[in-house]
């Protein structure tokens, strides 16, 4: 049973749904920058940023303290390396599950209207809410020492562009008629 | 619409989302504008024995994240100290904060300054940095209590930037007890 048909819709309805589509891309790519410059785009870096430091280990530690001096370049002084701990963690989860939970539900309404086959359009709902749920649920796990995790965070989130990638083109086609026509 | 999506998709292909740090003084500058006159720099890393933590412990209740602590130091042309620094963090549910601490020949400090924030707790605390806060430790000396400095402020902040500046004090002490325990002689 069809529930309503995008492309049957009223133009303003169709208006609404494109430029929420692409103003989400807009804010996308800032939100990629954002990741690149302080979680960074590879497992190893991700879980730098996620996994808490070893700490002391007082089984292994000597009883006094050893030092080394070395020469200082001050033009490869590092920054404080940016971590999440679990206070900022709890804080980050607080925000973005709930955005990503309203993004996926209005993705889902324009779902609802593309005319896709039960099983394609269910399983596109459950990616789009699942994605979200996934990229937190990576970063829990590597703030549990589970290192491994930074893949289920990253793939989350190649999950959810690629979601986003799939319901921007059927919708364009489904409001631009031309881009419609030359597909057929 | 092929390079479009491949943009895009390379756009979008990334989940993780930490709240952003702000450097607010470089470490290299903070270092070259406190260690005046040195014309030589060092980092001296210290990795942390039993004994030292446990007077780490004891003088402040806290137990360094990091096993090595690394001390930059400054040497004039003739060899002689002119200082150190450390950077020492703190972390909030805002993110973390950042406090670099300049120590003289005599083990005073010489100089604090907030190096990193958050873009959540950048406005807080340039208010209460802005309201002098830093200028307040300077000239402490190992064992003086860095939360005196903020006795003079009461009044001047509220809300969120003067528990920022509760927590800037706490890195304050705590880099002092790094430095008064850790720290030994100089560079050579």
């Amino acid at each position: 049973m069809e529930l309503y048909s995008l492309r049957e819709a009223n133009r303003s309805v169709k208006l609404g749904a494109m430029l929420f589509l692409l103003v989400l891309g807009y804010a996308y790519l800032f939100a990629f920058l954002m990741v690149k410059t302080w979680s960074g785009l590879t497992p190893e870096r991700v879980q730098a940023t996620y996994v808490p430091a070893p700490g002391m280990n007082e089984m292994e530690m000597p009883a006094e303290s050893r030092a080394t001096t070395q020469p200082l370049d001050l033009g490869k002084v590092p920054e404080m390396k940016h971590t999440v701990d679990t206070e900022l963690l709890i804080q980050d989860s607080h925000i973005h599950i709930m955005i990503y939970a309203i993004v996926a539900a209005l993705l889902c309404l324009i779902i609802l209207g593309l005319g896709w086959p039960p099983w394609w359009r269910d399983t596109m709902i459950v990616a789009a809410f699942a994605t979200g749920a996934l990229d937190f649920a990576g970063q829990w796990l590597m703030k549990l020492g589970i290192g491994g995790f930074a893949w289920l965070t990253i793939l989350s989130g190649w999950g959810m562009s690629l979601v986003y990638l799939i319901v921007l083109y059927s919708t364009a086609r489904a409001v631009v008629p031309r881009l419609a026509r030359s597909a057929s | 619409m092929t390079l479009v999506t491949l943009i895009l998709a390379a756009a979008l292909g990334t989940g993780a989302h930490p709240t952003p740090k702000v450097v607010l003084v470089k470490h290299a500058d903070f270092i070259r504008q406190s260690l005046t006159g040195a014309t030589q720099y060092f980092v001296r890393t210290v990795s942390i024995g039993k004994e030292d933590l446990a007077a780490i412990r004891k003088a402040s209740d806290f137990t360094p994240a990091d096993p090595d602590v690394q001390f930059y130091l400054g040497q004039s042309q003739d060899g002689k100290s002119v200082g150190s620094t450390l950077f020492q963090q703190v972390d909030t549910p805002h993110g973390p904060l950042e406090v670099g601490l300049a120590f003289g020949p005599d083990g005073a400090i010489t100089r604090a300054d907030v190096t990193t924030a958050t873009v959540e707790t950048k406005p807080w605390v340039q208010e209460a940095t802005g309201a002098g806060l830093m200028k307040r430790f300077v000239g402490l000396r190992p064992g003086d209590d860095p939360r005196k400095a903020l006795e003079g402020m009461k009044g001047q902040l509220s809300g969120m930037p003067e528990y920022m500046a509760e927590l800037i004090a706490t890195a304050v002490g705590r880099g002092q007890v790094l430095y008064q325990t850790l720290y030994k002689g100089s560079a050579t």
